[in-house]
């Protein structure tokens, strides 16, 4: 694991049971108690569950609901987080899970690209703001396939075999996804590709 | 470890660091260098997965270009132009196609010869409130139709040409001269002479508007009947 999860006091999960910590999302209920360990935890996260989802979903208020979903999933599965230096992964994976689930209980409304990014026109003449810019873009326009194992890795710290663990997959195939989604923004932001011979070797899934 | 297989590690993991890798890379400058290259585009892509897009600012609906605002004005302009050509055009229209299919209906007046008694003509203008200063020897036919909504003579002039339909109008105003062929028939309207109304020549033939030009000599309202 690459992003070890933030400093959490030992005996976070020896406090009693918290109010859930995803009413807080739409405001807190009254008897609620901010202060709970288990509470500040989830809080703590938020940003990075709704970061992470949102990379995911493309879409803000999914990922939202998403991010909402999972903490109540969690919350009612709290025992089974043992150690709470394991939480940021432990809900990245609710996170992914349930967005798995979105797209299998209903035909998601999918966002157009043409509406979310512009092309990479010219990303080499760009300043960094916009080489940034073009680089989101580039990846929101990755295929699901390409974006999850990328946002699993660089943004949840995943190795690669965690990454095959959770999807199911081989590590050469998570190998191979993961050098195509490379590959692909490079293309998209001027710089060409890695040869793709490499991919041959390794064959794909 | 070959270049192949290094160069799939990087680019599936650039921050990856095998005893494997790390000793191909001590030999091969061209897979340093790609580590080196996309070690960089890492740094990058973390910074850009750390704030996903802010959906607000893509894809700005940029302006107008502001030609494009003056040709669509320009195109309603246009629009608008053309229909007020068809509206006003629509009256003259009308009328050429309403005259060829009225005399179409009364395929009996040409085939008159023989010329109509002053007295006939007569009952046919007055009707209409129509005098007609023309020799009755050239009129072999006379009626007073239903057209319009008003009674009006109905009338055939032979000439060198041969037979001529004569409607007077005195209620179809036009601004102009107009000519038309339609059905086989060539036409023309032209406004009366007395200042208001008009009067339609039609023939199979040619010289239609000679004896426009005649009829615009010969024609004077009388007081409109009641």
């Amino acid at each position: 694991m690459r992003i070890i999860a933030r400093g959490l006091a030992a005996n976070a999960m020896r406090n009693p049971e918290p109010d859930s910590p995803v009413l807080s999302i739409g405001g807190r209920p009254p008897g609620a108690d901010p202060g709970a360990p288990i509470t500040r935890l989830f809080e703590s996260l938020r940003p990075d569950l709704l970061r992470f989802a949102h990379w995911l979903a493309r879409d803000r208020a999914l990922a939202e609901d998403i991010v909402q979903e999972s903490l109540l999933r969690a919350w009612r599965y709290r025992d089974a987080l043992k150690d709470p230096a394991a939480a940021r992964p432990w809900l990245l994976t609710i996170v992914r899970r349930e967005h798995a689930r979105m797209y299998e209980r209903k035909r998601l409304e999918l966002v157009p690209l043409e509406d979310v990014a512009d092309s990479c026109a010219d990303p080499r003449a760009a300043d960094t703001e916009d080489d940034l810019f073009v680089l989101r873009h580039g990846i929101m326009r990755l295929p699901l396939e390409y974006r999850e194992p990328l946002v699993l890795q660089v943004l949840g710290g995943f190795s690669t075999e965690e990454i095959a663990q959770e999807l199911k997959l081989s590590s050469t195939a998570v190998l191979t996804r993961l050098f195509r989604a490379r590959n692909k923004l490079r293309v998209l932001c001027g710089m060409g590709g890695v040869a793709e011979v490499a991919e041959a070797q390794a064959g794909a899934p | 470890m070959n270049c192949e297989h290094a160069r799939l590690l990087i680019g599936a993991d650039p921050r990856s660091s095998s005893p494997e890798l790390a000793a191909h890379l001590d030999s091969c400058p061209a897979c340093t260098q790609l580590r080196e290259e996309m070690l960089a585009f890492e740094t990058r892509i973390e910074k850009a997965l750390q704030q996903p897009p802010d959906l607000a600012r893509v894809k700005p609906r940029r302006a107008a270009p502001q030609w494009r605002e003056w040709a669509l004005a320009a195109s309603v302009l246009l629009g608008m132009a053309a229909l007020l050509g068809v509206w006003l055009l629509r009256p003259s229209d009308t009328l050429a196609r309403d005259l060829v299919s009225h005399v179409q209906h009364e395929p009996d007046s040409w085939l008159a010869a023989q010329q109509v008694s002053a007295q006939g003509i007569g009952a046919a203008l007055h009707g209409a409130g129509v005098a007609l200063d023309v020799d009755s020897d050239k009129i072999t036919y006379a009626q007073s139709c239903w057209f319009h909504g008003h009674y009006v003579p109905h009338l055939v002039v032979q000439t060198a040409q041969g037979p001529a339909t004569v409607l007077i109008l005195r209620h179809e105003q036009v601004p102009g001269a107009r000519s038309f062929h339609e059905a086989g028939l060539n036409g023309v309207i032209v406004p009366a002479a007395a200042g208001r109304g008009s009067i339609a020549v039609l023939a199979h033939g040619g010289g239609v508007e000679a004896v426009a030009r005649e009829m615009q000599q010969d024609v004077r309202w009388l007081p409109e009947p009641p």
